[in-house]
């Protein structure tokens, strides 16, 4: 045997089935897209970022792009970055990943600054965009957190909606008792834990589907919230509604990181739920990933009738979970009426625990990839906000409609394969 | 008397049987999302009255509209925003692009506007663009935050009086007005449909007015000529001059607004009324 032999790549027969094109037929044209929009279609003038707020203590100047230039700068990149990942699939039939990120980044810019040199103030604050956000973001990670817990372990939790729901409400009411804001932080992951000790009996106790469950207990909190609402909060005493008058969780700066651009108001001017929030996310990735519990539970929702075999006690690990679950998700429900806004009202969480699960399924049941998902929710959704104030000609319905499209892409495979665990809502029965 | 609040669409039909069965010879019915059941039981029961409140679509014998002409009273409400603005900039959002809500808009932009011309300055509104009738809306009315987010987003382009239009949530904007005060800001907070002195008094120390529908004394005078036997199916409008709109007292506010404001306030609702002022809405009830 000569050694050309033996190095020679092994022959693919049949290389349509193995290399797909999708990716780089997307990744070409999105750039033709830019070609036109961008350089033929741009506007003229500029698009200017603000990144500093008048109260902070460094003020960075605001980042002024001129945007037809950029137009073309993006565009020759997205050009070049296709056609590199054109020959890459060529030649190995994959694409280096940082080729798809880069494109993805650069197209974003150029998408951003197109949108903005194209309003009439050609101006927004940068800032404002993240920390408006985080307003959205915080309740959806808490609740897409629930999910990765419950959802791990094997059970469907399509009750994030209930859980958000009983913690602002329990949270507001317990606050406004005890005048101690921590006291409703408490009562709240208390809540949440009851919905999921319900989620917990009936879809793993008695087997009920898991999907029915959480849509009756959704809406049992729903209605059982407004009655309380309707005869508790809305009873005044001498004129003051006392039942709804939460004490406040303060805002915590942390000194240094908190006069850091952009990322020091955003993520480090919190409350204490939005530091713990911070910790969670990292948490539950290293505790998933990297150590025996995470180990167990990834087994008990992929494959339950092994974990069984090697003495897992697969239920309680998945009550256990869900239980947690209910605890995270009525501490994002605190965040409601503890620190975004001082008073509870009826259905105040408005879907977003719905808007949670998709961002679970678009970060792909992973932590990390749940928390991102949920910022960039909370982005669109503010983005939305500030450019019809910045004057743009794009429909304020469409861009409100942004990330549900992006959803929807992402569960149909497109960006990548969201795999729910492979157990995810079936119930174990031990034989 | 009975009552019953719908939690969904599906309601409206058997809430209005439920009326119609008990026995209820006037049956009122908030909100325009109700039209259609309106009609319907009107129809099916035309020996009962009904009047509906929002709305001026129906046309029949035993159904009284009642609609207000909010903008009039939005108008002034604009004018003093203006006036006591020191960015001059002022601003507004809504919960959903819908008419009952855009009439607020409509009248608080003439209203700013007005000042301008009247006064030679340019005041900003933010949020609301009469001529396209397109502008911010949060596009929902139950999640507060969004009225805190709304509002901050305002606040750092500039206003520092703002209107949020969209039911609770402008608790939120209440909310974020408190806070950027607290951070050195001067923000002020216009509340609609009631009093917000004595429906949402955490925030009297922000709140400059009120743009006011007086509900409940048109609901009365309906009902006392329906039991006199007085019914009559001819559309209320609520105005100015019926007192069915109002701007409500500055309250605690009351030193931020000049004299000479106050009584071009004066000046401007006798010109509303006496018809030498027009407040232009698509919205408004015709």
């Amino acid at each position: 045997m000569s050694i050309t032999e033996k190095s020679a790549p092994s022959k693919v027969t049949d290389p349509i089935s193995i290399r797909s094109r999708k990716m780089p037929v997307l990744l070409g044209s999105l750039a033709l897209f830019s070609v036109v929009v961008f350089i033929v279609l741009g506007p003229s003038g500029t698009a200017t970022f603000r990144i500093s707020q008048p109260s902070d203590v460094w003020q960075v100047p605001n980042l002024v792009l001129p945007a037809k230039a950029m137009g073309v700068l993006v565009s020759v990149i997205c050009v070049g970055l296709a056609y590199l990942a054109w020959s890459q699939t060529q030649k190995t039939g994959k694409i280096a990943k940082w080729v798809v990120m880069t494109f993805a980044v650069v197209f974003v810019v150029g998408l951003m600054v197109w949108i903005i040199g194209g309003t009439t103030t050609q101006n927004i604050t940068l800032v404002g965009l993240f920390t408006g956000a985080m307003l959205i973001t915080t309740p959806l990670v808490f609740g897409s957190m629930s999910g990765v817990l419950s959802e791990r372990s094997g059970v469907v939790n399509i009750a994030i909606e209930g859980q958000l729901l009983a913690g602002a409400f329990t949270a507001a009411l317990v606050a406004s008792i005890t005048h101690n804001a921590f006291a409703g932080l408490f009562a709240a992951a208390l809540a949440g834990v009851l919905v999921s000790l319900l989620l917990a009996l009936f879809s793993i106790k008695y087997v009920v589907n898991q999907i029915i469950v959480g849509v009756v207990l959704n809406v049992l909190v729903s209605g059982l919230t407004g009655f309380l609402f309707e005869k508790i909060m809305k009873t005044k005493v001498d004129g003051v509604t006392i039942y709804n008058q939460p004490a406040h969780l303060p805002n915590l700066p942390i000194p240094l990181l908190s006069e850091i651009p952009i990322i020091g108001p955003t993520l480090f001017r919190q409350s204490i739920i939005g530091y713990f929030m911070l910790i969670l996310v990292a948490a539950l990735w290293f505790g998933l990933f990297r150590t025996r519990w995470g180990l167990r539970v990834r087994a008990v929702g992929e494959h339950p009738k092994a974990a069984d075999t090697v003495g897992i006690n697969v239920n309680r690990t998945r009550v256990l979970n869900v239980l947690a679950g209910g605890a995270v998700a009525g501490v994002g429900g605190a965040y409601f009426t503890l620190v975004a806004v001082s008073s509870f009202s009826k259905d105040m969480t408005g879907g977003l625990g719905f808007i949670a699960l998709a961002a679970l399924i678009f970060g792909r049941w992973n932590p990390i990839g749940a928390a991102l998902a949920a910022l960039l929710f909370g982005v669109a959704g503010n983005l939305q906000s500030i450019l019809s104030l910045a004057g743009t000609p794009i429909d304020g319905q469409f861009l409100a409609m942004l990330p549900y499209a992006l959803t929807i892409l992402a569960v149909s495979g497109f960006v990548g394969k969201a795999m729910a665990p492979a157990a995810d809502g079936e119930p174990y029965i031990k034989e | 008397m009975k009552e019953a609040q719908s939690s969904s669409t599906s309601d409206f039909v058997p809430n209005l049987n439920t009326m119609a069965s008990a026995g209820c010879n006037m049956t009122i019915t908030v909100g325009f999302l109700l039209a259609e059941a309106t009609t319907t039981a009107a129809k099916d029961n035309p020996k009962l009255h009904y009047a509906i409140i929002d709305d001026n679509s129906i046309k029949a014998p035993n159904v009284k509209p009642v609609v207000y002409d909010t903008a009039q009273a939005a108008f002034m409400a604009g004018y003093t925003s203006a006036a006591v603005s020191k960015t001059g900039k002022v601003g507004t959002f809504g919960g959903i692009n819908l008419p009952t809500v855009t009439v607020f808009m409509d009248g608080f932009a003439e209203g700013v506007k007005y000042f301008n011309d009247k006064q030679g300055k340019d005041v900003q509104l933010l949020g609301w663009n009469t001529e396209t009738q397109q502008g911010l809306f949060t596009n929902n009315f139950n999640v507060i935050q969004d009225g805190a987010k709304f509002t901050n987003n305002l606040i750092a382009e500039g206003a520092d009086v703002v209107m949020p239009v969209a039911g609770p949530l402008g608790k939120g904007a209440g909310d974020a007005i408190l806070a950027a005060n607290k951070g050195g800001k001067d923000v002020k907070l216009v509340w609609v449909d009631s009093d917000g002195f004595l429906t949402a008094p955490t925030y009297k120390s922000v709140l400059l007015t009120s743009v006011i529908k007086t509900m409940g004394e048109a609901v009365e005078t309906i009902i006392k000529d329906d039991l006199d036997g007085k019914f009559d199916p001819a559309p209320y409008i609520g105005t100015l001059e019926n007192g069915g709109v109002a701007l409500a007292p500055f309250h605690d506010l009351d030193s931020t607004v000049s004299a000479d404001t106050k009584s071009q306030l004066d000046e401007i609702k006798k010109g509303i009324i006496d018809g030498s002022i027009k407040v232009e809405s698509k919205s408004s009830p015709k």
